[in-house]
C-alpha cells in the first residue's frame, strides 16, 4: 500500500506537520537548555530515587513470601520442641517415697481406681506418668513391704 | 570530571553525546537546543497541553540525559528521545487526570495568511488532535513520527521495539480512522 496513496489529498499529512508547530515556536529554546543543564548538575540522579522507591510487583510479591515462609519456619521450631521435649521426669517419686503408709494408702484411695490385675513394678522403673492406676496401686504395696 | 574535548562547530549527535560523558555540559545545552523544538511539536500532537510543553521537553531531556548509558544507537537520538517523551506523557496524564485539550484560540491568534483559510486549517488540526486522542498509543505514536516528523518505517520500529512492517500496520489503521475526523 502507497503511502501517499493513502493520503492522496496531502491533507492529512499537511495537518499533522502543521500540529504543534505553535507550541514549539513558543518553546524558549535556550532557556530550556540552560534548565536542563542546571537540573542535571544539580538535582540527584533519577534512576536511584527510582531504584528506591519503585519495586517491581514480582519482587515485592517474593519479599512477602519470604516473610510468610520465615514466619513459618520459626513458628514450627518454636512448636515443634514444646510438643516433642520430653516432660522431666516427675520428683513425685522421690516424694512418694518419703511418705508414710498411711498417707499412701490416702493417695491409692483418692486415686480411685478399683483393683485390677496386680502387677510387680519395681521402683528402679518408675516413671510416675507412664503408669497406669493398677501399676501405680502395685507399686505403692511394694513399697509398703 | 575531566575536561572533555572540544568538540567541532556541528558535530554529530553522538559526538555531542560523547563530550556530555566525558563533563561537557555545553554539549549538553547543544543536544537541547538542537531538539527541543521537534520534540515539542511532537509533545503537542501527542496531546500535551499547550501549557505544559516546556516542562515536560525539560523533563524528556532529563530522563534521556540520565538513561543515555542505555542508548545502543539502535535509531537516531532525535527518535529515540520522542519515545521517551511519550513514556514521560503517559505518566503526566497519569498523574494529572486532566483532559488534554489543543486550544482553538492558538490557530485563530496566528497572524499570517487569509482568516478563513486560518479558520479552516485550525479547525483541521482541532480534528486531527481529537482524532489522535483516541487511538492507541502505538498508533499514535507511530503516526506522528511518520506523517509529523517524517520518519522511515525502519527508523519508527527500531525506536518503538517493533518491526518495520509491523510500524506500516499502525501507521495505516491510524490514517483509516484519523480520515473520518479531519475530513
Amino acid at each position: 500500500m502507497n503511502d501517499d496513496a493513502t493520503l492522496d489529498d496531502g491533507k492529512l499529512q499537511e495537518v499533522a506537520r502543521r500540529l504543534g508547530a505553535r507550541a514549539a515556536d513558543r518553546l524558549d529554546v535556550e532557556r530550556t537548555a540552560q534548565a536542563v543543564v542546571t537540573r542535571l548538575r544539580t538535582e540527584p540522579r533519577a534512576d536511584i530515587r527510582v531504584l528506591g522507591s519503585i519495586r517491581p510487583a514480582w519482587l515485592r510479591i517474593a519479599a512477602a513470601l519470604v516473610m510468610v515462609v520465615g514466619a513459618g519456619v520459626v513458628a514450627l521450631s518454636v512448636r515443634v520442641p514444646l510438643l516433642t521435649t520430653p516432660v522431666p521426669p516427675a520428683t513425685a517419686s522421690g516424694e512418694l517415697s518419703e511418705l508414710s503408709g498411711d498417707e499412701l494408702r490416702a493417695v491409692l484411695e483418692a486415686v480411685g481406681q478399683p483393683g485390677g490385675e496386680q502387677q510387680e513394678v519395681s521402683p528402679q522403673d518408675l516413671s510416675l506418668e507412664d503408669l497406669s492406676a493398677p501399676q501405680l496401686r502395685a507399686l505403692l504395696e511394694s513399697l509398703e513391704g | 570530571m575531566t575536561p572533555a574535548e572540544p568538540v567541532a562547530a556541528d558535530p554529530t549527535d553522538a559526538a555531542l553525546i560523547a563530550a556530555w560523558h566525558a563533563g561537557d555540559e555545553p554539549a549538553a545545552a547543544q543536544l537541547v537546543r538542537r531538539h527541543a523544538r521537534a520534540l515539542a511539536r511532537f509533545l503537542a500532537g501527542a496531546g500535551a497541553l499547550a501549557a505544559d510543553v516546556d516542562d515536560l521537553v525539560q523533563e524528556t531531556f532529563i530522563r534521556a540525559f540520565r538513561a543515555l548509558g542505555r542508548f545502543r544507537g539502535q535509531c537516531q537520538f532525535r527518535t529515540w528521545l520522542m519515545t521517551i517523551g511519550g513514556n514521560v506523557l503517559k505518566d503526566a496524564h497519569r498523574r494529572s487526570r486532566r483532559a488534554r485539550v489543543v486550544p482553538l484560540d492558538d490557530d485563530v491568534r496566528a497572524t499570517d495568511g487569509d482568516p478563513h483559510e486560518r479558520a479552516v486549517a485550525g479547525e483541521a488540526e482541532r480534528r486531527l488532535a481529537a482524532g489522535l486522542e483516541q487511538l492507541p498509543r502505538m498508533q499514535r505514536e507511530v503516526f506522528l513520527l511518520r506523517a509529523q516528523q517524517g520518519l522511515e518505517y525502519e527508523e519508527i520500529a527500531a525506536a518503538l521495539g517493533t518491526t518495520p512492517g509491523a510500524a506500516r500496520v499502525h501507521y495505516h489503521h491510524a490514517v483509516k480512522r484519523l480520515k473520518e475526523y479531519v475530513k
